[in-house]
């Protein structure tokens, strides 16, 4: 349960302190403060107070980001592989 | 689909609670949700087109089949090349979709049946008598029947019908075998459970038993000797009852006993199901995707989950993976060892100076070690990948039934030109049990229905893929947390598509040292 929010994305493999934040609700533990604002946001959406709602919305804006950079990766690796198979074929199925 | 205007009391747990979810996608011009599922259809088409001519898939009932010969128009490592792109380019679009709320709606929709009660209490009536019927007639006709195989009614029903047949309805339409099974009829009418079922051998028992059947049926001669055959089926007869008798019926069918254990995990692929006693109809595959993620945990404790008494899951831990793995994994056997490659590899090993049995049983039990290992392997990467406080097991444990639809594609790469070709033998042996058709019929299907093979397995990791992503989005609070965790498996899935495919391509032939 926490009222700040931190900007960086959530999902990074850093070094590896004990999961610190803990959900009330469940009893779930998270690495990061992120995580656990977002767990709350999705799955107890009901006990959120408002300044917990305000930190669900940064969070899940600050994923969206990080999300539109993985998919221009991804349609990269995707164009890749649609014109590589292309000259594959052209080469060899003609 | 989406709410135009999302309000907080619109949503179920799993909506975001603002609009901002729907805007960043329109104006950052990112594919949606439908475009990227028509992308990953699109690209897999493209795959099935590009191949000139079709494959043939070959199956474990060689004493029936007779699998035909085309050849490939592009070199084969080409092929199989473009269906592993073709998972992995389906595994990189799926991860374009991030609508939690779309992602819910897709398996959680259900259309309701009712209870209706009178149609299930005749069903099961008629199918538990039905079911007697035909274990009676198996048992009978394959000790009196003739002895040749594609004419005898043992065998054309066991194989054709059951094992083909029986399986495509329980993953297409559902699972068929609780109204079947007389010995649950018979043994849930009498006093039984003189011991109580030992909780710590969960289905372990269910995984060897699929394990043996598969066994029996692969190097033992039941797909060509009907007595043989008959034998075989009071010999599992005679277990399934004296099982059931002695822990009890429920949990003898539940835990045990490997032919309902097999039907029920094909039919949690099928849309159709009884859920709380009403008949409910979802979307294909997409009760696989199940409610576990949601049970809380004791803290404190020793990293287990708290499971309910009323547990719905279909996997609850890694003796249900193992019967997931081992659907999947039995299939790829069979289909290696029916075919002339397979064979030769076989033919090889023994050459050194082993006993084909040992090998065939090395090959078994390995490949099936390995495969299981696999996909540990792949949940241990992601979690250290990610930072999650989920463990391996969990992990495995949840995306274990992804493992099932794509049993279901290789079944029917496997055994749907199988099963249409002795359609009519089937329908001719059903009609009249006591007496052997003269002239048994056989389908000669076109060459375009093998193609269909490739699309069966392609199909089936496609959808296996969105099943995993529903599953991982259920696991994660973080969407990224989600897309990344689903790498290694999608490893893990190419490799096994590129085996797969070139399985599936090549001509098939009676196994080695066998039949």
């Amino acid at each position: 349960m926490s009222d700040h929010t931190s900007a960086a994305p959530a999902g990074s493999a850093d070094t590896r302190d004990a999961p610190e934040y803990v959900c009330d609700v469940c009893g779930r533990a998270f690495y990061t403060d992120d995580l656990l604002v977002l767990h709350r946001g999705v799955r107890h959406p009901s006990v959120l107070d408002e300044a917990e709602r305000d930190a669900y919305r940064d969070a899940y804006a600050a994923e969206e980001r990080a999300i539109r950079s993985f998919r221009i990766r991804a349609l990269g690796i995707l164009v890749l592989l649609y014109f590589g198979f292309l000259f594959l074929y052209v080469f060899y199925a003609s | 689909m989406r709410p135009e205007n999302p309000s907080q009391s619109d949503h179920d747990e799993d909506l975001p609670t603002d609009c901002s979810e729907t805007a960043p996608e329109r104006r950052g011009g990112a594919i949606g949700p439908r475009g990227a599922r028509i992308g990953a259809f699109a690209l897999a088409l493209v795959g099935v087109l590009l191949l000139a001519r079709g494959v043939a898939a070959s199956n474990a009932a060689v004493g029936l089949s007779e699998a035909s010969r085309e050849g490939l128009a592009i070199p084969r490592w080409l092929y199989v090349a473009t269906g592993g792109a073709a998972i992995g380019a389906s595994a990189l679009l799926a991860g374009f979709v991030t609508d939690r709320g779309f992602v819910n709606r897709v398996h959680e929709w259900r259309r309701d049946f009712g209870t209706r009660e009178r149609l299930r209490g005749v069903g099961m009536a008629v199918g538990s008598l039905l079911g007697a019927l035909l274990i009676a007639l198996i048992v009978y006709r394959g000790v009196t029947g003739p002895q040749v195989s594609t004419i005898n009614f043992a065998v054309v029903v066991v194989f054709a019908g059951g094992r083909a047949g029986l399986t495509m309805a329980a993953y297409a339409i559902g699972n068929p075998w609780p109204a079947l099974n007389p010995f649950r009829a018979v043994t849930s009418r009498v006093p039984t459970g003189v011991v109580d079922y030992p909780e710590r051998l969960g289905r372990w028992p269910a995984v060897a038993g699929i394990l043996l059947l598969i066994w029996v049926e692969t190097t033992t001669g039941v797909t060509s000797k009907p007595s043989l055959l008959a034998a075989a089926v009071a010999g599992y007869a005679v277990v399934a009852l004296a099982g059931a008798v002695l822990v009890g019926s429920d949990a003898w069918f539940r835990n045990a006993d490997p032919v309902s254990a097999f039907f029920r995990f094909y039919g949690r692929v099928a849309p159709l199901a009884w859920e709380d006693g009403r008949l409910r109809l979802s979307l294909p595959a997409m009760r696989l995707v199940e409610d576990w993620a949601e049970e809380s945990r004791r803290d404190g404790g020793d990293g287990q989950t708290v499971v309910d008494a009323d547990d719905t899951r279909l996997v609850s831990g890694l003796d249900d993976v193992a019967i997931a793995v081992a659907l999947v994994w039995e299939l790829t056997f069979s289909g290696f060892v029916t075919t002339e490659q397979g064979a030769s590899v076989i033919r090889a090993v023994v050459g050194v100076g082993l006993p084909p049995i040992l090998v065939y049983a090395v090959l078994f039990v390995g490949g099936f070690a390995v495969f299981y290992g696999a996909f540990l392997g792949a949940a241990r990467v992601a979690v250290r990948r990610i930072l999650t406080t989920r463990t391996p097991r969990e992990l495995v444990v949840a995306f274990a039934p992804s493992l099932l639809v794509i049993a279901a594609g290789y079944h029917l790469a496997h055994y749907f030109a199988f099963f249409l070709s002795l359609l009519p033998s089937l329908s001719a042996v059903l009609a009249d049990p006591l007496s052997a058709p003269a002239n048994p019929v056989v389908f000669t299907l076109p060459a375009w229905v093998s193609a269909l093979n490739i699309v069966f397995v392609l199909g089936g990791h496609l959808v296996a893929i969105w099943v995993a992503h529903s599953t991982a989005y259920r696991l994660f609070p973080s969407r990224l947390q989600a897309i990344r965790s689903q790498y290694p498996f999608v490893f893990v899935m190419i490799g096994y598509t590129a085996v797969s495919l070139w399985l599936i391509s090549l001509p098939a032939t009676t196994p080695a040292f066998l039949g």
